[in-house]
């Protein structure tokens, strides 16, 4: 089982290839590095040779705020019991990273999620543009924080249009105020809102 | 012979949900193949960064289908660990029991599910009837039979009702001693026995290669590598069970594996009847106005074992009152993606369903 010693030994792999920007323990199993986008892949394939063979997960976080996406490798070594998150940030216009099939081929179907969902070009792996799970979508990728599925299904599906209103528009009946209240309550659960 | 395109799916007896095999196929040999997902895509990582941390609870079930307690054991522990949040000890032996359940249930069904492709009816109504037992005992417990949101974030939601222990043991006696038949029906059966042996192989290369997880990696390495052992949650550190593995994977031991694990998971309910101490199985997970606490900053990974291998949360939380990344990592990934794509091919058309059904791949939680 894992010691204070592998993740020493942990430690020691990766600041040897890579600049660690910050390094945090989450829990007894589980230790995350923050590094440059230029070390990636040889922090993975220095990992590869020290036994952490297995890619559990690959995919990205949208920072809208300061324009940058953030990509996460999860590896683990069954021998070990240690996950190790490797996070990198790469620019969001353009957003571009080598892809690590050469080192893991695993990784193939996850790029390619990943370029589906939030439009990050993967060079290096054959199929990354081509559709994976969403059919013939036209709009910008819909993991990023600034795509709206309700603005989206409203362009997309138009209103119906009902022949026969039922709702209480007028202000004389006496479930008026209470209608317009729990309307109003609705919304601002929807959109998120504060308490008042 | 001209090569000729047939899809196996979306609708399907051996297609475990929606999703569709097309397969390039010269005669009766499979000579190319990928999976065309997105049948069942819901768009649930989006829809959870826009619903509150409780809210999410209601959502998550749904990535898995035939198996949604995992999902609820994912997502609340990896809050709790960003909450660093200690919850009652009862709390931890009750999950353990919810998540063997759901684990045999599992089991049953996709063992059944061998009944689909190989015309042996028998099987699956065999392990459909008792996987049916197991959704009256959720049901007694939760309310629900298949989602049953039980597993919260700070315990579960309730506790066990009174008498149920009784229930409990009564059904597992019964499966246990049905366990043989299980066998006989199935992967001793005289008349597909020849469908399973030496078929539909995974060596252990194409395991690290992949990245397979679960039954299919245990079955090819021959170690015991099972979340549950290796980097134990809940109070799996204080049952006795075995993992049981083998060195040769075809389609019969990955089978086999999964009754032998149907009898751990026996076992570790009725050590987890007997340990289970007393006292309150719920905590407030944080301050705050009643459901819109925050969660902390931070990253985390969270793992749970599912009947097909290694399910994982990736969460992240920049403080707010819902979460700000929610990221599944499906167990069925690798091998249903990658692995149709590259080692389906070579097999015959019939053996095609039975590859899907062996291999353990749920197309809901490849779309999600």
């Amino acid at each position: 089982m894992n010691s204070m010693n592998n993740i020493e030994r942990v430690k020691e792999i990766v600041e040897k290839v890579a600049k660690v920007r910050k390094f945090e323990q989450i829990d007894k199993f589980q230790i995350a590095f923050e590094i440059e986008k230029n070390d990636v892949h040889q922090t993975l394939s220095a990992l590869k040779l020290a036994g952490w063979k297995q890619l559990s997960y690959l995919s990205a976080i949208d920072w809208i705020e300061t324009s940058k996406f953030e990509l996460v490798y999860v590896l683990f070594n069954w021998d070990e019991a240690l996950y190790i998150q490797i996070r990198a940030m790469i620019e969001r216009e353009a957003a571009e990273m080598n892809s690590i099939i050469s080192i893991f081929p695993g990784a193939k179907y996850y790029e390619r999620e990943a370029h589906e969902f939030f439009g990050i070009n993967f060079p290096g792996n054959p199929d990354y543009h081509k559709q994976l799970i969403l059919e013939n979508w036209d709009d910008i990728p819909p993991l990023r924080k600034d795509f709206d599925p309700s603005v989206y299904s409203d362009r997309k599906f138009p209103k119906r249009e009902y022949s026969v209103d039922y709702s209480v528009k007028d202000p004389e009946n006496k479930s008026f105020e209470k209608i317009k209240e729990r309307e109003k309550r609705a919304l601002s659960l929807r959109t998120g809102g504060q308490k008042k | 012979m001209k090569e000729m395109k047939l899809f196996l799916g979306p609708q399907h007896p051996g297609m475990h949900g929606n999703a569709s095999v097309h397969m390039f196929v010269d005669g009766d040999i499979i000579k190319r193949s990928y999976l065309l997902p997105g049948m069942l895509y819901r768009g649930f990582e989006k829809q959870m960064e826009r619903k509150l941390w409780v809210n999410n609870i209601a959502l998550i079930p749904r990535v898995c289908v035939p198996e949604p307690d995992i999902n609820e054991m994912a997502f609340a522990s990896g809050a709790e660990k960003l909450l660093k949040l200690e919850i009652p000890e009862r709390a931890h032996w009750i999950r353990m029991i919810i998540l063997e359940f759901a684990r045999i249930s599992a089991h049953l069904m996709a063992y059944g599910g061998l009944g689909g492709p190989t015309g042996n009816y028998t099987l699956m109504y065999h392990a459909h009837a008792d996987r049916n037992n197991i959704l009256d005992i959720f049901e007694k417990i939760t309310g629900a039979r298949v989602y049953h949101q039980y597993i919260v974030i700070g315990g579960v939601r309730q506790d066990l009702p009174k008498g149920i222990e009784k229930d409990m043991h009564t059904f597992l006696d019964s499966l246990e001693s049905r366990l043989k038949e299980y066998r006989d029906l199935g992967i001793d059966n005289a008349s597909i026995i020849k469908r399973i042996k030496d078929t539909i192989m995974l060596p252990a290369e194409v395991v690290w290669e992949l990245g397979v997880t679960g039954i299919g990696m245990r079955s090819a390495v021959n170690k015991a590598y099972d979340i549950r052992k290796v980097a134990p949650y809940a109070r799996y550190d204080q049952v006795e069970f075995e993992v049981p593995v083998s060195d040769y994977s075809d389609a019969r031991s990955r089978l086999d594996i999964k009754i032998k694990e149907v009898q751990q998971s026996i076992n570790i309910i009725r050590q987890c009847l007997e340990k289970m101490p007393e006292g309150p199985v719920r905590v407030k997970p944080a301050r705050g106005q009643s459901m819109r606490w925050t969660v902390p900053k931070g990253h985390v990974y969270s793992m749970v074992e599912s009947s097909r291998g290694e399910f994982g949360y990736y969460m992240v939380s920049n403080g707010g009152t819902h979460p700000y990344r929610v990221g599944v990592r499906g167990a069925s990934y690798p091998q249903g993606l990658l692995g149709i794509e590259k080692y389906l091919p070579g097999t015959r058309i019939d053996d095609a369903a039975l590859w899907v059904d062996t291999m353990g791949i749920c197309s809901p939680e490849i779309d999600r």
